[in-house]
């Protein structure tokens, strides 16, 4: 801060740079969110939890867009 | 010297008076702009820009997690966060070696090209047209109303105004057809934004390596379906904009002075293509040409350069007339770039913030907003580069370049075509931004709602390509990563009024530097140490007053015209304010694992 005269602070600079327990960001929660794959696509299961199967295309080659 | 050139307006014996205008309203911040004025010889004889607001983000967030860098800079501004999120993100996944995946890219894309148009939008029709409307021109210039009555406007059988002054009209603050059409439309394109960013305008779900926005086929047609119920208006205010700037010139000759200087602009480019950017520095060249808003500088009217690694290696942080310390001698950050060019001392990447209170002095030191320029190699000049409030750079620039080319908008080498689909009340339309002969206030004016075409058409352009990516099953939109421990990066973008770059340095995996630098510093520059005025003083200066007013009622409607054309906002401006407040209140508040109180 140059020659400014400050006071001490109140919390260290880097303060909320990671708290433990909180989940970073940087990686996918897969276990924690069904439906979401690794590979960045998804099926039925993140939109519903009632049977979600049924909702999934009915080809292999089709694209899985589930609502919501 | 990099300043412009302008003939003497007349010889009668100066009559000078001097008049102030702190703040100047209508903007964001503070910018106060102090001017001489010769009333004799009707001329502004001096100009200084100065903002007495200091915020410090370059010196705050130092040591921090460089992922919290996109949030904490979004606040830098109320209107344009989002700039500044994206921006952080390009420079965060060039430090941590990532990109994002094709579809995110095209989320943010829309996200930022329906920022455009929101903030264009309410800029121009909401407060840069309180200038020109029909209740201003009536206390300032009333011959200039008197004429415009009795001109029809060219474009009618598009806008529907049978004259000029018929617009003029529309424009009225709180009562005229415009100004409230402007409001409804900003609304729509906030929505349109809310859909791809989350929430406007410090976005949700923008993070490094892409995006938390839910890619679901209804995102994008809610999108395109607000788009379209806009583009009326859209087609309208460019026929009305092109009407009434002409009527100005023809008006009053010699209007093109108000707000002229030397062609010297700067653009960084704007909507990355996930084609060609993988965000490594090395690229940068390339992926840069890339983008659908090219990237360059144009001096006198010849693009100098359209390679981000020049442009980036070119910037100064100069001082002069700010009230700072300097850096020269600290220990430099970055020394070379990742290619092996050397970084100066006084790039963004090496500066150290050293804030000094101190009086203001228009002979001495007297803004708080540093003197950014652009090193010119070839002349060995410190070019005070202004971004023309953005669109008339980034059309410039485009136009110029020549690499633009998808089936909405081309850009031909001299001019710039938009072709917008049919919509509500009108047919298709192809639109074409010429380079016009000055860089100057209407100019920078009437570029800012050809910009709101363009990107209305590159939003076409974006959805099309995004839906294909859908219907193909592709809906990734997030890249994991892990922060480095030692990394440099830079994010170049456009900001909503001009050039935005955010420099950082990683080191222990926290943020050892990082500078954002956004459009107002270039612009609102103060003095530096060469002696160059900055952007507006330098296009306020010796400029003709047409005013009818005398100094007893003199409302500086030509100046505040040449000034707000730059689209000044003054929190990006400088980067926490100082002094003996008072504490009002102190809260901690309380978080998991909270073990820092």
């Amino acid at each position: 801060m140059g020659k400014i005269r400050v006071g001490k602070p109140d919390v260290k600079i880097d303060a909320p740079t990671h708290v433990k327990g909180i989940h970073q960001g940087n990686t996918g929660p897969y276990d924690k969110q069904p439906g979401h794959h690794q590979d960045g696509t998804a099926d039925a299961r993140r939109s519903t939890g009632i049977y979600p199967k049924r909702h999934n295309p009915i080809l292999k080659i089709m694209p899985n867009l589930p609502p919501g | 010297m990099t300043v412009t050139e302008r003939a003497s307006a007349g010889t009668k014996p100066p009559q000078i008076v001097e008049m102030s205008w702190d703040p100047i309203t209508r903007i964001i911040g503070n910018l106060g702009i102090y001017t001489k004025i010769d009333f004799a010889n009707q001329q502004v004889t001096e100009c200084h820009s100065t903002s007495s607001l200091f915020r410090g983000y370059s010196v705050f967030m130092r040591g921090k997690d460089p992922r919290d860098a996109g949030f904490i800079t979004s606040r830098i501004c109320g209107i344009c966060g989002d700039n500044h999120t994206t921006c952080s993100v390009y420079a965060q996944n060039m430090a941590y070696g990532i990109d994002n995946p094709p579809l995110a890219e095209h989320i943010i894309n829309l996200g930022e090209a329906a920022e455009y148009m929101f903030d264009h939008t309410i800029f121009q029709d909401n407060l840069v047209f309180v200038d020109f409307c029909e209740a201003m021109v009536k206390q300032t210039n009333p011959s200039v109303l008197a004429r415009a009555e009795k001109t029809q406007a060219p474009s009618a059988e598009i806008h529907g105004y049978r004259t000029i002054a018929d617009i003029m009209r529309a424009y009225n603050p709180f009562e005229g057809e415009v100004y409230k059409q402007a409001l409804k439309v900003s609304r729509t394109t906030r929505e349109m934004f809310c859909t791809m960013e989350g929430r406007h305008v410090h976005p949700s779900t923008v993070y490094p390596g892409g995006v938390g926005t839910m890619p679901e086929p209804t995102t994008f047609t809610d999108y395109l379906t607000r788009l379209l119920s806009i583009l009326d208006f859209v087609k309208q205010s460019v026929a009305m904009n092109d009407d009434v700037f002409d009527f100005f010139y023809e008006a009053l000759p010699g209007y093109e002075e108000v707000g002229r200087r030397r062609i010297l602009l700067g653009c960084w480019g704007a909507y990355q293509d996930p084609t060609a950017c993988d965000y490594r520095y090395e690229h940068m060249t390339d992926w840069g040409r890339a983008m659908k808003v090219t990237p360059g500088i144009i001096v006198d009217g010849q693009q100098i350069t359209t390679d981000l690694v020049d442009i980036n290696l070119g910037i100064r942080i100069l001082l002069g007339s700010s009230y700072y310390d300097d850096w020269v001698n600290e220990d430099p950050f970055v020394t070379h770039d990742p290619l092996g060019n050397p970084v100066d001392i006084r790039h963004p990447w090496n500066q150290t913030t050293f804030p000094v209170p101190q009086k203001r002095n228009f002979d001495g030191n007297y803004s708080w907003v540093m003197s950014p320029r652009w090193f010119d190699k070839r002349t060995g000049d410190h070019l005070a580069l202004d971004t023309g409030g953005g669109p008339l750079a980034r059309l410039w620039s485009t136009a110029l370049a020549g690499l633009v080319d998808t089936e909405y908008v081309k850009s031909t080498g001299s001019s710039v075509l938009i072709s917008l689909p049919r919509s509500e009340k009108l047919p298709e339309m192809t639109l074409e931004w010429k380079i016009p002969k000055w860089s100057n206030a209407l100019e920078r004016n009437r570029a800012r709602t050809y910009f709101v075409a363009y990107s209305a058409a590159l939003a076409v352009h974006f959805l099309d390509v995004a839906l294909d990516l859908i219907r193909g099953g592709d809906i990734k939109v997030f890249n994991n990563f892990s922060v480095p421990d030692e990394a440099v990066g830079c994010g170049f973008h456009e900001a909503v009024r001009g050039v935005l770059s955010h420099h950082l340095v990683i080191r222990d995996g926290k943020i050892a530097n990082y500078h954002p630098y956004p459009p107002t510093p270039w612009n609102g520059s103060p003095r530096d140490s060469y002696g160059t005025p900055g952007p507006y003083e330098d296009a306020v200066q010796d400029m003709p007053i047409f005013e009818e007013n005398g100094p007893d009622n003199f409302k500086g409607v030509d100046i505040m015209r040449a000034v707000r054309s730059f689209d000044p906002c003054l929190p990006c401006g400088v980067h926490m304010h100082l002094g003996q407040g008072r504490v009002l209140k102190k809260l901690h508040s309380p978080m998991l694992g909270a073990s820092h109180g």
